[in-house]
C-alpha cells in the first residue's frame, strides 16, 4: 500500500537539496574525467552502474543493514570499524567519515536521539562516522522503515554522481534526468535481492578507487572525492 | 528563570565565526593574512577556514604565510557551489569549525573565507554570527549601486584596494557615501589591504560586536 507519510518523507530526505554537503563529493567523477575516462553520457551511466553494483549494494547497503540492525552505540561503533577496516583507500574513508559526520551533524541539530548519542561517540573518535552507518542511524531517528532507509541511501548517491557531472560540464540537463531514470531502474532491480544478514561488506570498483585515491595530487580540485 | 540561565551557563563557550565574503580578486584572503597578525597582536586566539573554488590555493598561501600554525588553517571544497556551500548547506564548514574547536579547545574567533564569488552571495546565520562582504574600487564604483544582497545584508561591506581609486576613476567619497546609503547606515569600512591601512578599524568593530570586549 502507497504510504503517503513515508513517501513524502523519501521526498525530503532523498532530496539533493537536504543539507549534508552531499553537493561536494563527487565520489570519483571528477577524477575519472581528469583523466580521460569519462567523457559523456555513457561513460557516466557505467561509472554509476559500478558504483551500485559493485560498491553500494555489496559495501554500503551491508553495512546500513548491520548499522540498522545494531541494538545500541557500541554495536553502531562496532559495525563503524568494519566499515574503516574495509575501505582500504585512505581519500575513500576519508570522504565517507566527512560525508557521514556532515549528516550526523544535521541530525543532531534536528535532535535525532540516536544521532545525538553516536555524534558525541563520534567526536571522540576519529575513526568513526561512515556515511552508511550514519543513513542507518538517521533513518532510525527519521522513523524511516529500512526499506525506505535503502533508498534515500542509493538514491543520494546517484543524485550526487549526476549532479558533479552536471556541474563538471560532463553532460547536460536532460541527459542527466535520462541517467537519473536508467539509475533508478538498476537501483530497484539490485533492491529485490535480500542479502544475508551475516554478509560482509566487500567492494571492486579498482578505477573509481584510484581516481578518488589521486585526488590530492590534483592542483585542480572542485570536490572533497 | 534560574534553571534556564544555569543550563546557559553549562553550555561550553564555543568560537565566533566570521565569515569573509566577496568577488574573486576583491582581496578576501590579502584581507585574512592582514586580519590574523592584527587579531593574534590583541591576543585573540583564531582560526582560518577557506572554501577554495577549484583548488587549495588560499588555504595555501594562509597556511604557508608563516601568520598562523598552518595546522589551525582548514580548506573545505565547495563542489563548484560558492554559494551552497556558505548558505543553503553549510553543513561541511559548520563541521569543519567543530572539528577545529575540538583540536583547538582555546580558539576564540574563526575566520571563515568564502569562495570568490558575486554579489548575490550571502553566509548562513547558522555558519556565522557576523559576516562581512568585500569589495573593491577597481571593481566599479557602481557596485554599490547594484545593491547586490551580499553589499546588502553584510553585517560590515569593507571597501578595499582604495589607494587604486585615482587610477581608475573612481569617486572613492562617492562610492563610500552611497554605500552607506544603500545599506542604510550599516558600518562601510574602507582598506588598502596591500599596505595594512584600515585594518585596525575592522578588528575593533570585530572586538567590539562580535567578542564583546569594549
Amino acid at each position: 500500500m502507497f504510504d503517503r507519510g513515508e513517501a513524502l518523507a523519501l521526498l525530503q530526505l532523498g532530496d539533493s537539496a537536504f543539507p549534508a554537503g552531499g553537493f561536494a563529493f563527487s565520489w570519483g567523477i571528477e577524477g575519472l574525467a581528469a583523466d580521460g575516462h569519462l567523457s559523456g553520457h555513457d561513460d557516466l551511466d557505467g561509472v554509476i552502474a559500478d558504483h551500485l553494483a559493485q560498491r553500494w549494494a555489496t559495501m554500503d547497503r551491508i553495512l546500513l543493514r548491520r548499522a540498522w540492525r545494531a541494538s545500541d552505540t557500541d554495536a553502531i561503533a562496532s559495525v563503524d570499524r568494519l566499515a574503516e577496516a574495509t575501505t582500504p583507500s585512505a581519500e575513500m574513508r576519508d570522504g565517507s567519515r566527512r560525508a557521514g559526520r556532515a549528516l550526523l551533524g544535521v541530525w543532531g541539530k534536528l535532535a535525532g536521539p540516536l544521532s545525538v548519542a553516536y555524534r558525541e561517540r563520534v567526536s571522540a573518535d576519529a575513526r568513526l562516522g561512515h556515511l552508511p552507518v550514519v543513513q542507518a542511524i538517521t533513518g532510525r531517528d527519521a522513523g524511516l522503515g529500512l526499506d525506505a532507509a535503502e533508498l534515500v541511501s542509493g538514491w543520494t548517491l546517484i543524485t550526487g554522481l549526476v549532479s558533479a557531472a552536471v556541474r563538471l560540464g560532463l553532460i547536460g540537463h536532460i541527459d542527466s534526468q535520462q541517467s537519473l531514470a536508467r539509475a533508478r531502474a538498476l537501483l530497484a532491480d539490485l533492491l529485490t535481492e535480500t542479502p544475508d544478514d551475516d554478509a560482509m561488506p566487500s567492494s571492486f570498483t579498482p578505477f573509481i578507487d584510484i581516481a578518488v585515491s589521486r585526488g590530492p595530487l590534483r592542483h585542480v580540485r572542485m570536490f572533497t572525492t | 528563570m534560574s534553571r534556564l540561565a544555569l543550563t546557559r551557563i553549562d553550555q561550553p563557550m564555543t568560537a565566533a565565526r566570521v565569515g569573509i565574503g566577496g568577488p574573486v580578486g576583491s582581496g578576501k584572503t590579502a584581507l585574512v593574512e592582514r586580519l590574523i597578525p592584527a587579531l593574534q597582536a590583541r591576543g585573540i586566539d583564531i582560526a582560518v577556514i577557506t572554501n577554495d573554488l577549484v583548488t587549495a590555493e588560499d588555504a595555501e598561501r594562509v597556511r604557508r604565510s608563516g601568520l598562523i600554525d598552518p595546522a589551525r588553517v582548514s580548506a573545505v571544497e565547495a563542489g563548484a557551489c560558492p554559494h551552497t556551500v556558505i548558505r543553503e548547506d553549510p553543513t561541511l564548514n559548520i563541521e569543519a569549525a567543530d572539528e577545529l574547536e575540538r583540536r583547538f579547545p582555546g580558539v576564540e574567533l574563526i575566520l571563515l573565507e568564502s569562495g570568490g564569488d558575486n554579489l548575490a552571495s550571502t553566509f548562513s546565520r547558522d555558519l556565522t554570527d557576523f559576516w562581512m562582504f568585500v569589495i573593491d574600487v577597481a571593481g566599479g564604483d557602481d557596485i554599490p549601486r547594484k545593491r547586490g544582497p551580499g553589499v546588502i545584508r553584510a553585517d560590515l561591506l569593507v571597501i578595499n584596494k582604495v589607494d587604486l581609486a585615482p587610477h581608475v576613476g573612481v569617486d572613492l567619497a562617492r562610492m563610500q557615501r552611497e554605500a552607506t546609503d544603500v545599506r542604510g547606515g550599516r558600518p562601510v569600512l574602507l582598506t588598502n589591504c596591500r599596505r595594512g591601512e584600515g585594518i585596525d578599524a575592522i578588528v575593533d568593530l570585530l572586538e567590539r560586536e562580535v567578542l564583546f570586549r569594549t
